[in-house]
């Protein structure tokens, strides 16, 4: 427990592999963190890390050729991966609930907004169509959507993204889930529509005490809304702690280096660090630890031994051989030019 | 390209077509090996007798046409009519044998000429735009509004007598399918990032055309051509069946089959008796138009994953 | 004072838009409306705003792929809007462009040698074919790419990588000002910098003048001399970098940098949230097109247009607020 926080969910060693013609992927390999109730986790990653594979591996929505094959989900002191799919329906929706990137991809072009809710209402309680017609309307107004009584007989391709991404998460959230996952809910999205919808995520959120895991690969979004933060890299944690300690006291040199890469507006940055190298093809990795090969800190063992999480202090995880030279880099003063 | 040549011989259709491909392209090209000529125009089939009604396989040749051959110096390499003889004597086993080699030039000559003539109207239709697209493509649509099979009637009946003329009638109905297809396929491609990065760079419109689009569109329009390769065959057979196309005695399977139009039936009390007349033709042509489709098929399912982004 | 490489004039972009069957014009995609700005030598502009502003049509509008509707692009002293395609053709060595996405801007069936070396094969520079490769090998080279890999094909390459191929595309014929459209937008975080790194110092190696364009401030703060902000099609504000984060003036521009989420969790701003979303380019406000979504609003704001005026030295500004003239 942290903060007398109720823990909703623990992830321990999750692996969802891909059986594919070419081999196999080991989409996600050993990922472990925590959610508070109430709080947000924030999972940080790149393209290919398996950020958004854990997510579907949590709601056991990957079809062939994944394959969760690994690990435990406790949910509310129940392992999810061994519920039967019955079971599971029971909770997508209603306990759990997840948004995606691209709103037009993941809502029914040819459906109403105001069915694809009312279908999520329908499924989960006993009400009539029309009474989930109009809890429907009554959401469209809590997520900000103008004259709802009109919208909830639109179409998705008749909204703008940010309002589409609204009425994804009103059909997210209209059966009140415990759980939110966001899988880069604003990527798409205007930076000025993206605050709009952050604020409302929030809000949503303080309003029945529900929490978030937020994926993102935008660090600047995950200081606003993260309590605790997951960073992913090739299928694993490699850092996991709360919000400050990771801008302020990183241990993993991908952290460090993302965090001093990045141009940002708050410090005047002489010139951007650079994480030589690209991001790993996850047919083939690298031998030993999966960061190696841009790592300014790797030495001989880095190439050979895989490092494991280990806690560091209180609260702090890190997968690294190295951590005592990255504090050094730290006590420097990371961030160029400041 | 090696994945292509790959996928070709997985697939046991595919194979199949191969297979029968090769067969004929080693008759057509062993043709004077095969049935050697018996005059100086290897594409007019020798008779081997003066009768009307079709001899059975196995029929020598009689002593009639053999005194020509003799008082002409020729000499005479063989005189057995193995599949037998159609109408007017006219030997099968040779006509099927150079009628390869006719096949091949039909199906080839039209087929890369009405692709030729699509591909250049449907992409300068494409490219362009505007009101050199709508004139164009009413261009097609009227040419695509003739039955096909009658315009070829009408235009070799009005052109007179000839495979030359067959062909050029085939060609001038048979391009509106490229053209449209390039269409489609240009109108996609020219949105791409890297037509619009070699204008940036300068580079001539017709150069665009020539080496950014059509090496991406190409390929579709390669497989329909190679589907159609049978179609032009039979179509050139259907027109000489009904007797326009190629000259009498010419080595052609349509003809061939066309010489057996009166003895389909056979003669009273002996159905089928003629069946040599159109069962060899007949065969060779189903086996032509087969192997051509089973490759072109296979060519399209290659396709269609490239599509979706192997590439 | 540096000299004035481009002058835009009173750009106008308006796209029409057709319906029915007999494709009637029913209506006008306002896209750019009357846009002026210069581009002085060896700067970086950093042209931002979000989708539908016009960014991106402006620069095309400015390499005149797309054709522009009305208004003025003079280069070096040149009208470039009005010359004939023979001469544009020409002058096309000197403005070339960068595009944003690394996976359509290559011809996926040409091996990268010949894409690189397509610009100069085509205005006859280095007509012997081993000199011409020879350039492109040490383009590559200075891009961050062997040389060895010039016979491979975009699909060999990760993204990144096919981004430094298409800047040393554009490197190729030596232009003098470069439109990079949102460059690292489609990229991973993590490749970024290196791309950003790499235009840098490329621009500083061969003289180069940018305008970059790209919807993400922190990067136009990084990399940029001066700022020009645009929505639905109107520039709102033009400053020196230093000045404009300094001195934002714009209400709009206020709420895009207060929008933009900064990694570091102590940082505190002001909120600025904006309500409703961008109207359609399509159907712009009347006055001002901000004024439905701006907190400052007054009433001549929803009747009449601001003009773009000097506030102070470099600094210009689209907004009533600031017009010394209303009383």
């Amino acid at each position: 427990m942290i903060n007398d926080r109720k823990l909703l969910l623990a992830v321990k060693d999750l692996k969802t592999y891909f059986f594919t013609e070419d081999g196999v992927v080991k989409a996600v390999d050993g990922v472990d963190f925590e959610v508070y109730q109430g709080e947000t986790l924030g999972i940080v990653g790149e393209s290919g890390c398996g950020k958004s594979v854990t997510a579907f591996s949590i709601l056991r929505l990957l079809d062939y050729p994944g394959k969760t094959v690994g690990g435990e989900v406790i949910f509310k002191g129940e392992n999810l991966l061994k519920k039967t799919e019955d079971e599971m329906r029971g909770i997508r929706g209603k306990e759990i609930a997840i948004i995606f990137q691209e709103p037009m991809t993941a809502l029914n072009p040819v459906l109403t907004i105001g069915f694809q809710i009312a279908e999520a209402l329908m499924m989960h309680f006993e009400i009539s169509k029309k009474e989930a017609l109009k809890k429907s309307v009554e959401l469209l107004k809590k997520v900000g959507i103008p004259i709802p009584e009109q919208r909830v007989n639109e179409y998705p391709h008749q909204l703008s993204g940010g309002m589409r991404q609204r009425a994804m998460i009103a059909m997210a959230m209209s059966c009140d889930p415990i759980l939110l996952i966001a899988d880069e809910p604003t990527t798409a999205l205007d930076v000025t529509i993206q605050a709009q919808i952050l604020d409302l995520m929030m809000a949503l959120l303080r309003e029945f005490d529900g929490s978030l895991i937020m994926i993102t690969h935008d660090l600047g979004v995950i200081a606003e809304i993260a309590d605790r933060i997951a960073i992913m890299y090739a299928g694993k944690v490699v850092e996991y702690a709360d919000k400050k300690t990771i801008f302020h006291h990183p241990l993993h040199p991908y952290t460090l280096g993302l965090l001093t890469s990045i141009p940002r507006l708050d410090v005047e940055m002489k010139r951007l660090n650079v994480i030589p190298g690209i991001v790993p093809n996850p047919l083939h990795f690298p031998s030993g630890c999966k960061f190696n090969p841009r790592c300014q800190f790797a030495t001989d063992r880095c190439k050979k031994e895989e490092p494991s999480l280990i806690k560091i202090e209180e609260g702090h995880l890190v997968r690294c051989w190295n951590v005592d030279k990255v504090v050094k880099e730290v006590k420097k003063g990371f961030l160029v030019g400041v | 390209m090696n994945r292509t040549i790959r996928k070709l011989f997985s697939n046991t259709s595919s194979l199949v077509g191969i297979v029968l491909l090769f067969i004929f392209i080693i008759i057509a090209v062993f043709a004077p090996v095969i049935a050697p000529p018996l005059s100086d125009d290897p594409y007019q089939i020798p008779r081997m007798s003066w009768d009307i009604p079709p001899q059975p396989p196995g029929f020598l040749m009689s002593d009639n046409i053999r005194d020509i051959y003799v008082v002409m110096g020729t000499e005479i390499k063989w005189d057995k009519a193995i599949c037998g003889t159609a109408e007017g004597g006219y030997d099968i086993f040779y006509g099927l044998i150079w009628g390869t080699r006719t096949a091949f030039r039909i199906g080839l000559i039209t087929v890369a000429f009405a692709a030729l003539i699509g591909v250049f109207i449907g992409s300068i239709s494409a490219y362009f735009g505007g009101w050199i697209d709508e004139i164009l493509m009413r261009i097609t649509d009227i040419f695509l509004s003739f039955p096909f099979l009658v315009a070829a009637m009408v235009l070799t009946t009005i052109l007179g007598r000839g495979l030359d003329k067959v062909m050029i009638a085939l060609i001038t109905f048979g391009w509106m399918g490229y053209a449209r297809l390039i269409r489609g396929s240009i109108l996609l491609a020219k949105e791409e990032i890297y037509v619009m990065a070699a204008k940036a760079l300068g580079v001539k419109d017709v150069k665009i055309i020539w080496k950014h689009l059509l090496p991406n569109t190409i390929f579709p329009v390669m497989v329909q051509a190679t589907m159609n390769i049978g179609s032009m065959v039979i179509t050139a057979a259907a027109l000489s069946f009904l007797g326009v196309g190629a000259p009498v005695g010419y080595a052609d399977w349509g003809q061939m089959v066309s010489f057996a139009r009166n003895w389909i039936i056979g003669s009273p009390g002996h159905a089928g008796q003629y069946w040599y007349t159109v069962f060899y033709p007949g065969i060779f042509i189903v086996l032509f138009v087969l192997a051509w489709n089973l490759v072109g098929d296979t060519l399209r399912d290659i396709l269609d994953p490239r599509l979706r982004g192997e590439l | 004072m540096a000299n004035s490489l481009l002058q835009v004039k009173n750009l106008v972009k308006f796209f029409p838009i057709k319906k029915g069957v007999f494709r009637k014009t029913v209506g006008w995609i306002q896209a750019v409306d009357d846009v002026s700005f210069e581009i002085y030598e060896g700067e970086t502009l950093g042209l931002v705003g979000e989708s539908g502003c016009g960014k991106t049509t402006t620069a095309l509008s400015i390499l005149r792929l797309e054709k522009p509707t009305k208004g003025q692009v003079v280069f070096e002293g040149r009208d470039i809007t009005k010359m004939k395609k023979s001469d544009m053709r020409k002058e096309r060595k000197n403005m070339q462009i960068i595009f944003q996405d690394p996976y359509s801007s290559l011809d996926p069936r040409m091996k990268i040698k010949n894409i690189i070396a397509e610009g100069m094969l085509t205005h006859n520079i280095l007509k012997n074919t081993q000199e011409r490769y020879k350039k492109v090998g040490e383009l590559l080279e200075r891009v961050g790419i062997p040389a060895g890999y010039m016979d491979r094909f975009p699909h060999e390459f990760s993204g990144g990588q096919r981004q430094r191929i298409g800047i040393a595309r554009a490197l190729a014929l030596e232009p003098k000002i470069i439109m990079c459209d949102e460059p690292v937008s489609a990229l991973d975080v993590s490749i970024r910098s290196q791309i950003i790194n790499l235009l840098k110092d490329l621009q500083e190696e061969y003289s180069l003048t940018y305008l970059f364009i790209a919807h993400d401030l922190s990067v136009i703060k990084y990399i940029s001399d001066r700022v020009v902000v645009m929505y639905l099609g109107k520039i709102v504000e033009i400053a020196d970098k230093k000045e404009f984060f300094n001195d934002t003036l714009h209400p709009y521009a206020q709420a895009l940098i207060s929008a933009v989420p900064v990694p570091n969790p102590d940082y505190k701003k002001e909120r600025i949230i904006l309500q409703g979303d961008v109207p359609s380019p399509a159907n712009p406000p009347k006055g001002c097109r901000f004024h439905p979504r701006c907190s400052k609003i007054m009433k001549i704001c929803s009747e009449i247009e601001p003009k773009l005026i000097e506030i102070k030295e470099g600094h210009f500004v689209a907004c009533h607020l600031y017009d010394k003239t209303l009383k």
